[in-house]
């Protein structure tokens, strides 16, 4: 046990260390900072509710740095893009901020909170698993014709509508291999920015879809080129949180040390798995939190009543970090065994690569 | 033959990066730590009063209830230890050791704390209180004190720092142990 003095608790190390090293490794993997799983966590091992958002986003910051290193190795990561984006993201953080501190006033902040995220979370989950579910198939009917499938194949063209769009300045991506109006990346970045900054989040499970089917680069850069923004919005909400009060340094210190590792885990997975394996990690992701918010959402509707509803939302938001590392180990270890000539489930082969 | 050639350097490089980083990582860590100690990191956190009241230390009066009361000694402490109270004013920099203010208003409605006999009687360190729909514990603690602005960008600079610190070790690490990896071909096949 540890005495976090400025927190007001006692905690176990080991346990911040495991949080920080499974959310390394879905951060790592999806490209999200992972705050929707870290802050209940968090607030289980007996940090105050406050507390654990401070921790949790200025942990982010610090883990996010140590993915983006590992992205910019494997090429990842298109600065161009992240560059523009990041004036967007933080507008949009602001307006976010703003729109939340509206709905205070207003007395619906925790109810407009969870139903938000819930009815964004659970759209994002559908649309993610269809259109990842017809480029799995669409991968299984190339390959067997005998044609070489690329790291990446969606099903859908919805980025071909941003990406005609000609309004100057025209930027082009040289990594993510697109020629796009510079005015769709910043709106990409203001309205990611505004729901990450309404639901005090990194915004990553936001920013990922829309960087993959509204901008159109490939899972991977998306993955790589999100983690970057992560780093400067994550930034900016340590600062502001740390201002608040928010943050007790000593706890993020243990988590980076666990998430350090977890993120080369998560990071270097990528480069054995094509894009809709990420996908699918992705709307798993959001398919659980979805189920966590919901139970939570109950809860409060119910006048925080029924305990065992805000039990199962916590269980289901562990839970999930658990699910989530024992899916993309498994993923890795058939990519090495397909690798390997051995047998593997009939779904892998669409999923992962056989060699670089 | 030129391909071991290749490797055997790759991993030279490697090992260089990995000590360049790991040293600097470890003189992170010291600078971090030596910060904790000497209290830095708690002096960036309590750093000024944003509200009249007196600064007290919200652990030493945790245990307090209504009947077994907490009376605290009030005094211009420089440090406040245990049952103490130092009266501050808005922007005064708090005592070492304070961890909370109990405003003026608090005081003078008397049902959480109230000034008995030249002390600081405190009755209610914590209460569970309503807003908006959402029950929670409301305590002393953090409560009118404002962070130092340069601790918090000290902190965040830290943690880029370190973050990079340690993603770097760790591409050393790997390039010395011979895991070469490689930039991902994104765009070869049918995408």
């Amino acid at each position: 046990m540890f005495e976090f003095a400025i927190a007001g608790i006692q905690a176990p190390i080991f346990l911040l260390m495991i949080t920080g090293f499974t959310v390394g490794i879905v951060g790592g993997f999806i490209g999200v900072g992972g705050g929707y799983m870290v802050t209940p966590a968090l607030i289980v091992f007996g940090f105050p509710g406050y507390m654990a958002s401070g921790i949790d986003i200025m942990h982010i910051a610090g883990k996010s740095v140590v993915a983006t290193v590992r992205h910019r190795q494997l090429g990842n990561i298109d600065w161009i893009l992240g560059l523009a984006m990041v004036g967007g993201t933080m507008m949009g953080v602001e307006m976010g901020v703003r729109i939340l501190n509206w709905t205070k006033a207003l007395g619906l902040s925790a109810i407009a909170l969870l139903t938000g995220s819930v009815v964004i979370m659970l759209g994002l989950f559908i649309y993610t698993q269809i259109e990842t579910r017809r480029a799995h198939k669409r991968i299984d009917e190339i390959s067997e014709a005998g044609v070489t499938v690329g790291r990446e194949l969606k099903a859908t063209r919805f980025s071909d509508f941003w990406q005609s769009i000609k309004i100057y300045p025209i930027v082009r991506c040289h990594v993510a291999r697109i020629i796009i109006s510079l005015w769709v990346i910043v709106f990409v970045g203001v309205c990611t920015g505004v729901l990450a900054g309404f639901f005090g989040v990194g915004g990553g499970f936001i920013r990922v879809p829309a960087l993959v089917y509204v901008i159109g680069a490939t899972t991977h850069i998306a993955v790589g080129t999100d983690l970057l923004e992560i780093v400067v919005s994550a930034g900016y909400g340590g600062l502001r949180h740390f201002m608040s009060g928010n943050v007790d340094m000593v706890a993020v210190f243990w988590m980076i040390l666990g998430a350090m590792v977890g993120a080369q885990f998560g990071s270097i997975a990528t480069a054995f798995v094509r894009g809709p394996a990420i996908r699918y990690i992705l709307a798993y992701s959001l398919g659980l939190a979805v189920v966590g918010a919901f139970f939570r959402l109950i809860y409060l509707l119910t006048g925080q009543q029924y305990m065992f509803l805000n039990l199962f939302a916590v269980v289901f938001t562990l839970g999930e970090m658990l699910f989530l590392c024992l899916f993309i180990g498994s993923l890795v270890l058939f990519a090495v065994q397909y690798r390997r000539g051995k047998w593997v489930p009939a779904w892998i082969p669409a999923l992962v690569v056989k060699e670089d | 033959m030129a391909e071991a050639v290749d490797m055997r350097k790759f991993r030279i490089r490697g090992v260089i990066k990995f000590l360049i980083w790991t040293t600097a990582s470890g003189a992170l860590i010291v600078f971090f730590w030596v910060s904790y100690f000497n209290g830095t990191i708690y002096r960036h956190y309590y750093y000024k009063a944003n509200m009249d009241g007196y600064a007290i230390n919200a652990f030493a009066i945790a245990h307090a209830t209504k009947d077994t009361p907490a009376f605290l000694k009030i005094g211009p402490f420089e440090s406040v230890e245990g049952l103490q109270a130092a009266p501050v004013k808005k922007g005064d920099r708090l005592p070492g050791n304070a961890t909370g203010i109990i405003s003026k208003k608090i005081v003078g409605e008397g049902k959480r704390a109230a000034l008995h006999e030249g002390t600081l009687k405190v009755m209610i360190p914590k209460e569970i209180r309503e807003a908006r729909g959402v029950r929670f514990i409301d305590t002393f603690k953090h409560k009118g004190v404002e962070t130092n602005p340069w601790g918090a960008v000290w902190s965040v600079a830290f943690i880029l720092f370190f973050g990079a610190s340690l993603g770097l070790m760790a591409e050393g690490f790997t390039d010395m142990m011979g895991l070469k990896i490689k930039k991902i071909k994104h765009y070869e096949g049918v995408h």
